[in-house]
């Protein structure tokens, strides 16, 4: 019975080859589609799983509320690991990960500047994991001034790992000796070059740390003994903090409130609410919103597959009417067409196959990942395909299956008689419900694509063009002590027109500071936190930032550099400040000062964020960033002159640079990743939807063969004949733009909620949209219209 | 073999109910070859259809190797069908993507026969329709009267008791048409119970009776002049 399946499901695809195609090209597309969204979902939801205690390693975050500002940070002190150590018996073993920063790196005569350095207690490993080369992970970060590096670094320095082991890497200080190389597999929000032993830490740095509960400087993990103990773990942070924070705080006069908390390790990735965390966060709604996307697609196909194959249905019909006479059950029809569809499925899935290995490596590139079919896993891969055989073979296959064995042999078996009219509804439903999907799509993408161009175009308030940065090397004095010599220097170029250094720029992470601040009408001092950025005497000329009331900090002025503050509008109307000149402020490092100027608002932040309290100080001499307009004209001269100046000031480090406005615009990268993406599966499902109407319209034209020919006979022209067989086609596109508009424009507004700053979702967004699918629908359509209106009705009369 | 008392058979479509057989009764035995006729509409291929379990009457009794069945489901129906009867059609019905071997063997392997069985069988009733040298051919590439051998060997393959013949020449031309009538005879000489629609009288010669239908009702029910003569000889 099986072979007699197979051998008619086999025959009709090889007699029907274009709808065979179709059916199958548009399964094999959905299902490669599907293949790559499952491939990225599952990674993004699997980070963290290659450390075999993955489950009950927990992160220990803090909430800090200040004057009823609430901050989530990754961040927490330093002594908090040895107390969890000390205090906590529900603690089995804890580690502390440092950030240090970009950092140089000395090698005999070559210098290297690295990120992804960290400071680590010596239980890292025992926590996590990570394969060792060479070492003893258990002990190879006990002594202090030991570092363990990748291999990728070992390779890089010493061209293989073994020859890394025993040799030093000397940092602005301290000369480190390598004790292990291991391999960082990635998939992690660790993003490891090498490790540095916290016992180099001196005593004295010690101290200073070990009493404040304030200062968030680095991550404290802890491992329990099971991973249920979660909420004990928590619970006894509540009381240590009600016993030793709080008095602490008391003691030092900080008028806040913390809250710890505990996070699996697993949640980190996907978690993005966090001030300070370690790499960049995944989304956890583009997850989710790919994984719909993915669904839509198989829904899409599989519609497809359905109308092709209800539309084909009088072709089949003799068959099942013949079955049915000579004593087949209807379960066994049934079962024969859904089979059929499984069987199809499989086939598309062989080409889906083809198709993945085919677009993998620009996936890859899209989602800067390094996916393969191999590392799959056999396991998940079966069963995903599994799924999708059984999704797309019963979805797809349940619909024909019904509707054909529901024929009645007598009715079919007449010559003449073919079933007819029943489905037509059915049909239309579906094609309205691809169209639908595929619009929503559409509009999505528009609608991402034009917050694109307002967050890229929209005034920052600032003039983030033609603006090289030169990231000043940390901890080197002497440099900074040269930066008014280098600026002289560069400005003696006719192409560079304005030079100024700052601790941060926008774009980058902005440190808040603790202020006393005179209160809104002049009375007491009150505590306040602002962002605060520190700059020099042409920070506000050079940025082209525009002042709104007062002056710029002046040269001419002694006092301004250390007593002068330029806040922003925001500041001043968060303080309460009606006339904000004057007032008095001072920070938490003890510099008391009066506002001498008032700048407007500009997005020092990603326009994710509403701009905050700014308050700008003068430190003419910070480290952090040079940053120099040039004329757009001779940039490449500009540039080298530039590179060349500054290497005859610094040569002990590797010199970098980068250009404002593209720094700036790093902070979308999720957003374009999501549009780039999004438009390619929006193209898709049209594609998709757009191979089904092709079929389907060629068989209504194939339907209608003979009330074309009479209307032609009658004196119809190609014109009318094409208008009428599009004409049902068009309604349906309409109808699915009703229906896709209000969809899309709730799902679009909930995303547009992630900006503070955000475009409108404009009208003619749906109007074009809605155009784009009745265009692309005719076009189709249209195709098989002409070609069933330009034959000759003689001939299609006499096909009876 | 089957039995009929008072059928009735109405369909409603588009409140307009029309009545396709009124009370009809009749007898078939075992062994005979009866032919039905009437002219267009007069309700015989609803009479065939019911005669062939693949419809249930409206009304009236029908027993079928003295079971009641005119209230089976069609579950039960199907599987009375596979067993007893095989059906011959004017259109052949066969079907075009399997070859001819294939469609005949179809009713078998619904009957779950083991393969060499049915290897067997089909083996036998091709030679027996001659039709052995079109084995592998698909139905299109023969001649109508070897298309309806095709369909007849598929209806004789599980040794139904009855076969129904819906008008079996009808496509064909009067040679083929010929040959086809003398295949059914053979069967039915052989002990298979015939039944055959038809409008060619001179096909319903072949029958030893014919039931004349007219507008749902049975009119005249005689014995075939030249069966009666052979019978008599």
């Amino acid at each position: 019975m099986l072979k007699n399946y197979i051998k008619i499901a086999w025959r009709n695809l090889v007699r029907n080859k274009v709808y065979s195609a179709i059916n199958i090209l548009g399964l094999a597309i959905g299902i490669s589609a599907c293949i790559l969204i499952f491939l990225f979902v599952r990674d993004e939801l699997t980070y963290e799983a290659h450390f075999d205690k993955a489950d009950r390693i927990f992160r220990v975050t803090n909430d800090i509320n200040l004057q009823g500002q609430t901050d989530k940070f990754a961040l927490t002190p330093f002594p908090l690991a040895e107390t969890l150590k000390k205090d906590f018996p529900v603690v089995e073993a804890v580690t502390r990960v440092m950030p240090i920063g970009k950092q140089t790196v000395w090698l005999e005569d070559k210098v290297f500047s690295e990120e992804n350095f960290y400071f680590a207690d010596s239980t890292f490993f025992r926590i996590f994991n990570y394969p060792f080369l060479y070492g003893d992970p258990a002990t190879v970060l006990d002594a202090p001034k030991t570092v363990v590096i990748t291999d990728e670094l070992a390779k890089k320095y010493f061209g293989t790992p073994e020859n890394a082991m025993g040799q030093t890497l000397k940092f602005s200080k301290n000369t480190h000796k390598i004790t292990g190389v291991f391999r960082d597999p990635g998939h992690s929000h660790f993003k490891l070059n090498a490790l540095l032993s916290v016992n180099t830490f001196d005593e004295t740095l010690k101290k200073q740390f070990s009493g404040d509960w304030f200062r968030m400087s680095l991550y404290t993990y802890a491992l329990l003994p099971e991973a249920s103990k979660k909420s004990e773990f928590e619970a006894s942070l509540d009381t240590f903090y009600a016993k030793t924070v709080v008095p602490w705080m008391k003691e030092n006069k900080l008028n806040a409130s913390m809250q710890y908390h505990v996070q699996p390790l697993p949640d980190i990735h996907l978690n993005n609410e966090f001030s300070y965390d370690l790499s960049p966060a995944g989304n956890k709604a583009y997850v989710y919103i790919f994984g719909l996307v993915a669904l839509f697609i198989l829904l899409i196909a599989c519609i497809n597959y359905m109308n092709l194959s209800t539309a084909r249905s009088a072709k089949r019909a003799k068959e099942v009417g013949l079955r049915k006479v000579i004593g087949a059950h209807r379960s066994q029809l049934v079962r024969q067409f859904v089979g059929e569809s499984v069987f199809i499925t499989m086939l598309a899935i062989l080409v889906a196959l083809a198709l993945v290995e085919l677009l993998l490596p620009y996936f890859n590139a899209l989602t800067e990942k390094n996916f393969s079919l191999a590392n799959f896993g056999n396991g998940p891969f079966l069963l995903v395909m599994l799924l999708i055989v059984a999704f797309v073979g019963l979805v797809g296959g349940s619909y024909p299956a019904f509707f054909l064995s529901a024929f009645k042999p007598v009715d079919v078996l007449k010559s003449d008689n073919s079933p007819r009219g029943s489905n037509a509804w059915m049909r239309r439903i579906l094609v309205v419900t691809q169209f639908t999907i595929s619009l929503i799509l559409i509009i999505g993408t528009i609608v991402v694509f034009s917050q694109m161009q307002f967050l890229k175009n929209n005034d920052l308030g600032f003039n983030k063009e033609q603006v090289v940065v030169i990231d000043i090397p940390n901890g080197d004095t002497i440099l900074v002590n040269r930066l008014p010599v280098i600026r002289q220097k560069f400005l003696s170029n006719p192409n560079i027109t304005k030079v100024s250094n700052a601790a941060s720029i926008p774009g980058e992470r902005t440190g808040r500071l603790l202020y006393l601040a005179e209160g809104a009408n002049g009375g007491q001092m009150e505590e306040k936190t602002l962002s605060t950025i520190f700059v020099d005497y042409d920070f506000l000329d050079m940025m082209e930032i525009k002042l709104k009331a007062g002056r710029n900090f002046s040269r001419e002025i002694k006092t301004d550099d250390s007593m002068a503050y330029i806040i922003n509008e925001t500041a001043a109307k968060w303080l309460g400040w009606k006339d904000p000149i004057g007032r008095s402020m001072e920070n938490g490092l003890g510099a008391k000062g009066k506002v001498v100027g008032v700048v407007k608002d500009f997005h020092f932040a990603s326009l994710h964020n509403k701009i905050e309290p700014l308050a700008l100080m003068l430190a003419p001499k910070s480290q952090g960033f040079l940053m120099v307009r040039v004329a757009p004209q001779n940039l490449p001269a500009t540039l080298s002159f530039i590179e060349e100046n500054w290497r005859a000031f610094d040569n002990k480090h590797p010199m970098e640079y980068f250009f404002l406005d593209e720094n700036f615009n790093k902070q979308y990268r999720a957003e374009e990743k999501m549009l780039t993406v999004f438009g390619y599966f929006a193209a898709l499902t049209i594609l998709i939807a757009c191979l089904g109407l092709f079929g389907l319209a060629s068989f209504t034209a194939e339907q209608r063969t003979k009330e074309i020919g009479i209307r032609k006979v009658l004196g119809s022209s190609v014109t009318e004949i094409m208008l009428l067989l599009s004409k049902d086609f068009a309604w349906l596109v309409l109808i699915s733009i009703l229906l896709a508009a209000p969809i899309a424009w709730y799902g679009m507004n909930r995303w547009l909620q992630d900006f503070a700053y955000r475009t409108e979702i404009h009208w003619w967004i749906f109007v074009l949209s809605g155009l784009a699918a009745l265009i692309i629908a005719m076009l189709t359509v249209s195709f098989q219209a002409a070609k069933a209106a330009r034959l000759n009705p003689i001939k299609a009369l006499r096909a009876e | 073999m089957l039995r009929t008392l008072n059928l009735d058979k109405k369909y409603t479509t588009d409140e307009v109910e029309t009545t396709a057989l009124n009370r009809v009764s009749f007898e078939i035995k075992q062994g005979e070859f009866v032919a039905i006729m009437g002219p267009s509409g007069c309700g015989k291929s609803t009479l065939l259809n019911i005669i062939g379990l693949l419809d249930n009457p409206s009304g009236g009794e029908f027993y079928f190797l003295d079971k009641e069945v005119s209230k089976f489901s069609e579950r039960q129906r199907a599987d009375l069908r596979k067993e007893n009867i095989g059906f011959v059609f004017q259109s052949f019905n066969l079907i075009d993507e399997l070859t001819v071997a294939e469609n005949i063997e179809l009713p078998l392997i619904y009957l779950k026969m083991p393969s060499a069985e049915i290897k067997k069988r089909v083996d036998e009733v091709m030679e027996q329709m001659q039709i052995a040298h079109r084995r592998n051919h698909f139905p299109q590439q023969l001649s109508g009267g070897q298309q309806q051998r095709v369909a007849i060997a598929r209806a004789v393959i599980s040794k139904p008791k009855l076969i129904l013949a819906d008008e079996p020449t009808g496509n064909l031309d009067s040679a083929h048409g010929q040959e086809v009538m003398n295949l059914l005879t053979e069967l039915n000489e052989a002990g298979t119970t015939i039944v055959m629609v038809t409008h060619s009288p001179s096909d319903a010669e072949y029958a030893h009776r014919i039931i004349r239908l007219f507008d749902g009702e049975i009119v005249t029910e005689n014995i075939n002049a030249r069966s009666f003569a052979k019978e008599m000889l």
